[in-house]
């Protein structure tokens, strides 16, 4: 890692006819065709026929634009995007709440044992996720009050079949936590110094101060998270039985229910429509990583 | 800008407030902590700690799903170590992890310095390298499978044009795993690019400019300024990548099912097969445990690599 020979070009004039930014040019072309090769082929694939997708070649014959209208009136997407929006919108609230926080107390605050604490975390990153399906989906059954539950858990469903199922338990992954202290840690203290100098109490620091300076990362956070919940399939699978909170990526499955009759055109036409959004949201947010930028004019 | 630090209040450091505060202040900093840290605690407690425990109990039993089950002790440990599918397994996902971690971090970083430059188009280059990330992974393995057709493929037709003989990939026992070392290597390249753009937001441009005033070269500025103000970040990729490549398992299982013959069988496909197509819930739980234990190793070698480079 360390021997990484790296091209280090410096912000400086933005001459398009040096050398070193032609190759600049030239490299990042094609790393971003070999990047966008497959979406291309999906898009192109979403207005084929069936015929046409069982072989494989590039361009449709003609561009069927009811592939989408037909995948779309298969199922109630229109729902599946809402509840998807939802789980969202809600994880990714959730995560920002506790994560940075967690971060923030972990990167400046002095807590005894704060470097075994960080530890804590990075070992949570190990655990699979598919292997603790089974233990997990008992304990979101069992939560206390709630869903016909008794105070000791037994008796009702527990979080099953609700927002709260599919919101609480893949929110705030020890990951986001882990991302946020890094960033934090970066932002110089003499920065918090000078505010608790000047009476600002120790939220107000966290809120007011050094939250703002790691806005990139809050974006960062926010895009995973978005992504992540837009395509969580399994968890939504075990813990939802009616269709009325079902998700976008199980809605999709149903075009792959049969796997010998697998519906191509549609399953490619409702996966590039489900796709956009992220990738609408991605344009937006990598914007701001460049904004980000003015605003940290801190000495180090 | 709307988040601009209040500068003002910063700008006039009044008077520094009298010693005899100091240990209150430091209590009230540890409190805040505390608070802060709470909720977090409290969920990862619940929701990861509480089933792993689960898994570490499980790991010693013969639990297969049904209503009776035997503690075994360390039975199926020592069942393991004889397993050759596990340490097929073991051995690929090792490989595959010191293969593809260190050449995606280096191209990543790579791409995501070209990416932080004022050059044209940049909206569109960011959002290119992060489009396989938001890509269906059928649409990926597809193409990717096409790619590596031995017939009719791309790869084989680039191999032509410099003479080559053309070469089997996927279906040949010793390209198989590297080829699908370079789509882990491809797939993964997104999401490391935008941490690194994020990190190289957060490089002080004063240092920046007071090395170039000192005459530091381009290679001096990175090496001395980005790259240790980068490195909590780096921690950050590289452990997330540790994780990430011991746990490859779609990718794998959409592209060749752990074939030919076992030579792509990575331990997440194992330890699936085993717990949910078996149904020998115990003994992919065992599986999963060595499996941590093997990431924890990485990470501590990981650890060691960072602090003999820069400290934390």
């Amino acid at each position: 890692m360390t021997s990484a020979t790296l091209p280090v070009v410096s912000a400086g004039k933005p001459s398009v006819f040096r050398p070193g930014r032609i190759l600049l040019y030239v490299v990042l072309t094609v790393g971003a065709l070999l990047m966008i090769t497959p979406f291309v082929w999906m898009l192109l694939s979403a207005f084929k026929s069936n015929l046409e997708i069982a072989k494989f070649g590039w361009l449709p014959g003609e561009l069927r634009w009811r592939n989408f209208v037909e995948a779309m009136q298969t199922a109630p997407f229109l729902r599946y995007f809402r509840n998807s929006a939802i789980i969202a919108i809600g994880e990714t609230a959730f995560t920002l709440a506790v994560c940075t926080t967690a971060g923030y107390a972990l990167a400046k605050l002095p807590l005894r044992g704060s470097k075994a604490l960080l530890n804590y975390f990075i070992v949570l990153l190990l655990v699979p996720f598919q292997i603790i399906l089974v233990p997990l989906f008992l304990i979101v059954k069992s939560i206390p009050l709630f869903g016909g539950n008794n105070i000791l858990g037994q008796g009702g469903i527990g979080w099953l079949n609700s927002w709260w199922g599919l919101i609480i338990p893949l929110g705030a992954a020890p990951l986001f936590t882990f991302l946020a202290r890094q960033f934090y840690v970066t932002v110089p203290n003499e920065l918090a110094q000078a505010a608790r100098v000047d009476g600002l109490g120790e939220f107000g620091i966290f809120w007011r101060i050094m939250t703002p300076l790691i806005k990139p990362a809050l974006i960062t956070i926010c895009v995973f998270q978005i992504e992540a919940a837009w395509n969580g399939f399994l968890w939504p699978l075990m813990i939802t039985t009616s269709d009325s909170m079902r998700p976008l990526q199980l809605g999709l499955a149903i075009f792959a229910q049969n796997p010998e009759q697998i519906q191509w055109p549609y399953l490619m036409a409702g996966t590039a429509l489900a796709t956009l959004p992220m990738i609408v949201l991605f344009v937006f947010a990598q914007k701001r990583f460049v904004e980000g930028m003015a605003n940290v004019g801190i000495k180090g | 800008m709307t988040t601009t630090v209040e500068r003002p209040a910063l700008a006039t450091p009044r008077k520094v407030a009298p010693a005899k505060d100091g240990r209150k202040l430091i209590r009230s900093q540890v409190r805040a902590g505390w608070t802060l840290l709470a909720p977090a605690l409290l969920h990862s407690g619940v929701f990861i700690v509480i089933p792993v425990v689960a898994v570490l109990v499980l790991s010693l039993t013969d639990y297969s799903f049904g209503d009776t089950w035997a503690w075994v002790g360390f039975q199926n440990y020592s069942d393991l170590f004889r397993d050759v599918d596990f340490q097929a397994s073991l051995w690929h996902t090792v490989l595959y992890a010191l293969v593809v971690i260190p050449i995606s971090m280096a191209i990543s970083l790579a791409v995501a310095i070209g990416l932080n430059q004022k050059i044209k188009a940049l909206g569109f280059f960011r959002t290119a390298f992060y489009i396989p990330t938001v890509t269906a992974t059928v649409a990926v393995a597809t193409i990717w499978l096409w790619i590596y057709n031995p017939g009719s493929g791309l790869a084989n037709g680039f191999l032509a044009l410099f003479g080559f003989a053309p070469n089997r990939w996927l279906a040949d026992p010793a390209t198989a795993l590297p080829s699908l070392m370079v789509v882990g290597i491809w797939q993964g390249l997104g999401t490391k690019i935008i941490i690194y753009l994020a990190a190289l937001q957060g490089v002080s441009r004063d240092l920046l400019e007071s090395a170039e005033l000192d005459g530091a070269n381009r290679w001096q500025k990175f090496r001395n300024v980005t790259w240790p103000a980068i490195g909590p970040v780096q921690f950050f990729v590289l452990i997330t990548s540790i994780v990430g490549t011991f746990q490859v398992f779609d990718l794998v299982y959409v592209m060749t099912q752990g074939g030919p013959g076992s030579e792509t069988r990575v331990l997440v496909m194992d330890i699936y097969q085993n717990a949910f197509q078996d149904l020998k819930l115990g003994y992919a739980s065992a599986e999963t445990v060595i499996m941590m234990v093997v990431i924890a190793l990485f990470i501590g070698v990981g650890r060691l690599l960072q602090k003999a480079d820069v400290n934390d």
